[in-house]
């Protein structure tokens, strides 16, 4: 059913790959530039933020209100923002509009006026958003153990640190963009209503002669495993775990899928059966699949009051350690299809393709079809699933709670 | 994309109705009860949303672990939802699986309800009442909204209060399900890639003992608050406002100026509220959107802002609705508003998932169908005059905003 998916690097190392659903009305793309949170300059963290909102603000012949007022002329929807490794700019529009809206883009990101007068105006936006962080206790959970986890700069948080944002400058954020972006490693995905022609020739237009050399990314390293506590007056307790798993693309990284489709497939899964529906600990539990470029890893996260947070806690890393035992043959096949019917529906939508894509490329190097997906899903067995599960699965947990007391006791013996 | 729109009634009351796109590669499918918080009583305060999660709780046929279970066989993307005033079981299954999708949700709209899972499942409901106790800006709309419609049923708490769950009993559940969920009170709507007479026939036999009953809702006069309203909070970072405004109904054809006037003046992007708010680095949010609800409507907006510039942020931010109250709206900044809405509606009706849920919805209102061309061409339609007439009765002035500060 999948349309062969077209791309083409041009010589300065910018990408641009499509999707065609010809069936579709609408375009969307999304426009990854390797420039995130972990490429921050030291006591500037948070200037990916802060240069993602600035660039919005005046480009190319046109002011920021200017700008804003074309992009809504043509009826974009507009999307993305910084990230722990890349930033992106993406978009939803109707197929006729998608060169001029793609010219507006690409005055963003090579034409930015950052003026000095909007610079304010994108700092203290990004204090309020990190200040609203802490009525936010479940993000603001996952943005610490972030930083728990991870000893390299991955740990850094997109929306930046006080002190970051109030160093940071015009001048020094002005250099960062100079030196930060680049055709290096960006890459314009699309997918929708559009010929691979037409877009091939209006990426060559605006990105081909871009130059640049961008920044390197940083090589990923992680903490031992532990337990910390924040202290905060919620109602209920916020847990958090983080441990290793495949790295993309690697040897296992189906295999993980499936298994923590096991784990967190659905309502039958294991944790929500297990959690919530045999012992009403939680209203919400769920694991998740996270991928780096170069590592995975898999975030857990359970809330719950405070006289129920150490059997829950207990309950949710019991969970995730007796996966090395395997899972039965049932199990499998209900992750399976639950995440093959789940990539049909995504292949139903140009916005959810164009950023498949766009990390596929990211991460893998190479965009892949939806039936490549689904036959390597198919291709394996309870045997590779299991062996996978016994040879390769012993997680080491990064335990993080906040709430108003720490937990009773400490759950990694 | 050649679409058709089907529709019939079943002898006992269910209506169904579907829009079949035979090139979908998905079918989704959904019971729409009309039944909700403002359809409650206050000593069962939360009973719909308590009585979503225990139709997932088993039947005569099925555990609740087959339940859960089948979803999942099914590779279905499902859930449920309850509002102020429906309750919502759907899912997305791909074609050929449709017919057990179809079999498991019907079968799950006659829930045993036993005493033994209603117990268990009471503490998840008092987690979750839980969990948005650390959500100040849901909390403040919580308590806003209630104060608001000072009265009218739409004020209601969807979820209950801590007290009124923990004293909720399963026969009082029981009744509540007896009462609403009556055939004639529900609507199963289909999207996408399904076969119309094999689900005619199916449903039809899997409920042929559901029995009709009458069923009401009441519709008073709503006589909103108004004016401005704190509460402290000690443990907050921030200042989160909720605000009110009288809006128009689901059935009131200036529903689309409604919508479009409260994106000029709140989306996103580009509206009125960013470029005075957001743009300067006053609010993280601020936005505007227009609710229109059976009978009755509201405009609702949310602003975040920092506790020593709180005043002015409120200041301006109504500066700005009365601006437009007073001098209108300019054409060209209509005419983006449109565009983007425009977008949106195209892009939610691409997928049957995205689709099951606006025609179900759109249908429980005003008893017809529109398809999404249709509702584009409307937006379109609406001019600026009919701004106009949604503005002439002053809904800015009678604002109510309700904050939660830390001091």
């Amino acid at each position: 059913m999948s349309q062969p998916i077209q791309t083409h690097t041009f010589s300065n190392g910018f990408r641009v790959v499509l999707e065609p659903m010809p069936w579709l009305a609408s375009v969307s793309f999304a426009l990854l530039l390797p420039v995130g949170a972990t490429t921050d300059p030291k006591g500037q963290s948070g200037s990916a933020t802060v240069l993602n909102d600035w660039l919005y603000r005046g480009a190319g012949d046109l002011s920021s209100q200017a700008l804003s007022n074309e992009l809504d002329g043509v009826g974009v929807r507009r999307g993305g923002g910084a990230g722990k490794e890349y930033m992106t700019f993406s978009a939803s529009l109707l197929a006729e509009s998608l060169a001029p809206t793609l010219e507006l883009y690409a005055a963003i990101v090579r034409r930015p006026h950052l003026d000095e007068g909007e610079f304010e105006g994108a700092r203290t936006l990004a204090q309020q958003e990190l200040e609203s962080l802490q009525d936010s206790p479940t993000q603001q959970l996952f943005e610490a153990l972030s930083g728990q986890y991870f000893a390299s700069p991955h740990g850094n948080s997109s929306y930046g640190t006080h002190d970051g944002l109030g160093a940071m400058t015009p001048a020094t954020l002005r250099s960062g963009y100079e030196r930060r972006f680049s055709p290096r490693g960006a890459v314009l995905s699309v997918a929708g209503g559009v010929s691979w022609e037409s877009v091939k020739a209006i990426a060559e237009k605006l990105f081909a002669d871009w130059q640049g050399a961008g920044t390197d990314l940083p090589k990923v390293s992680v903490h031992a495993e532990g337990q910390a506590h924040l202290e905060q007056a919620t109602q209920q307790v916020q847990i958090g775990v983080a441990y290793e798993a495949v790295m993309p693309g690697a040897q296992g990284w189906y295999e993980n899928a499936l298994a923590l489709g096991v784990l967190n497939g659905g309502m039958g899964a294991r944790l929500f059966s297990e959690v919530r529906e045999k012992r009403g600990l939680v209203y919400s539990v769920a694991a998740v699949s996270r991928a780096i470029r170069g590592f995975g890893y898999t975030l857990a996260y359970a809330g719950t009051t405070t006289e129920r947070a150490d059997e829950t806690l207990e309950v949710l890393l019991g969970e995730l350690r007796r996966l090395s035992e395997g899972v039965s043959e049932e199990e499998l096949e209900r992750a399976r299809t639950g995440l093959l019917s789940k990539l049909v529906m995504q292949g139903e939508s140009s916005g959810a393709r164009a950023s498949a894509l766009a990390r596929d490329i990211f991460l893998l190097g190479e965009p892949r079809t939806v039936d490549e997906i689904k036959a390597a899903l198919t291709a394996l067995s309870l045997d590779d699933v299991n062996s996978y599960l016994s040879k390769h699965y012993t997680p080491k947990f990064t335990v993080l709670t906040l709430g108003s007391k720490p937990l009773a006791k400490a759950a990694l013996a | 994309m050649s679409l058709k729109f089907q529709e019939t009634t079943l002898d006992n009351g269910l209506k169904i109705i579907g829009e079949h796109n035979p090139q979908a590669q998905s079918a989704a499918a959904g019971y729409f009860v009309n039944t909700g918080a403002r359809d409650e009583t206050s000593d069962v305060a939360g009973v719909s949303h308590f009585l979503e999660h225990m139709m997932f709780k088993g039947t005569a046929r099925r555990t609740p672990e087959d339940i859960n279970r089948e979803f999942d066989e099914l590779g279905a993307n499902y859930n449920a939802y309850t509002s102020e005033e429906r309750t919502v079981y759907y899912g997305a299954v791909l074609p050929e699986r449709g017919e057990k999708l179809l079999d498991l949700l019907t079968d799950m709209m006659r829930p045993s309800l036993r005493q033994s899972d209603f117990d268990i499942e009471k503490n998840v409901i008092l987690e979750e009442i839980a969990m948005y106790e650390d959500k100040p800006n849901f909390r403040v709309f919580e308590i806003g909204n209630e104060r608001f419609y000072n009265g009218h049923p739409l004020g209601n708490s969807i979820l209950g209060s801590t007290d009124s769950i923990k004293a909720l009993e399963r026969e009082q559940m029981q009744a509540y399900f007896e009462k609403r969920y009556a055939p004639n009170n529900m609507l199963l709507t289909l999207a996408g890639n399904y076969d119309w007479d094999v689900v005619l026939n199916q449903v039809t036999g899997l409920t042929q003992d559901w029995q009709p009953s009458e069923t009401t809702r009441t519709y008073p006069d709503l006589k909103s608050q108004d004016g401005v309203q704190s509460l402290n909070d000690k443990t907050l970072a921030r200042v989160h406002t909720a605000l009110f405004a009288p809006g128009v109904s689901a059935q009131d054809d200036l529903r689309y100026a409604a919508a479009i006037l409260a994106s000029c003046i709140g989306d996103s992007s580009g509206s009125r509220l960013y470029w005075s708010l957001i743009d300067k680095g006053l609010a993280d949010s601020a936005s505007l959107s227009h609710d229109s609800a059976d009978g009755v409507g509201s405009f609702v907006g949310y602003v975040s802002s920092a506790p020593e510039n709180f005043e002015k942020v409120l200041a301006i931010y109504k500066e700005v609705l009365l601006e437009v109250e007073e001098n209108g709206l300019d054409s060209e900044e209509w005419a983006r508003a449109q565009r983007k809405l425009a977008t949106s509606l195209t892009l939610r009706g691409e997928t049957p998932f995205g689709r099951l849920m606006s025609l179900g919805a759109s249908y429980l209102y005003n008893k017809d169908y529109q398809s999404v061309q249709d509702v584009i061409n409307a937006v379109f339609n609406t001019s600026l005059d009919e701004a106009t007439k949604v503005l002439a009765n002053k809904p800015f002035s009678k604002l109510y905003t309700l904050s939660m500060r830390p001091e």
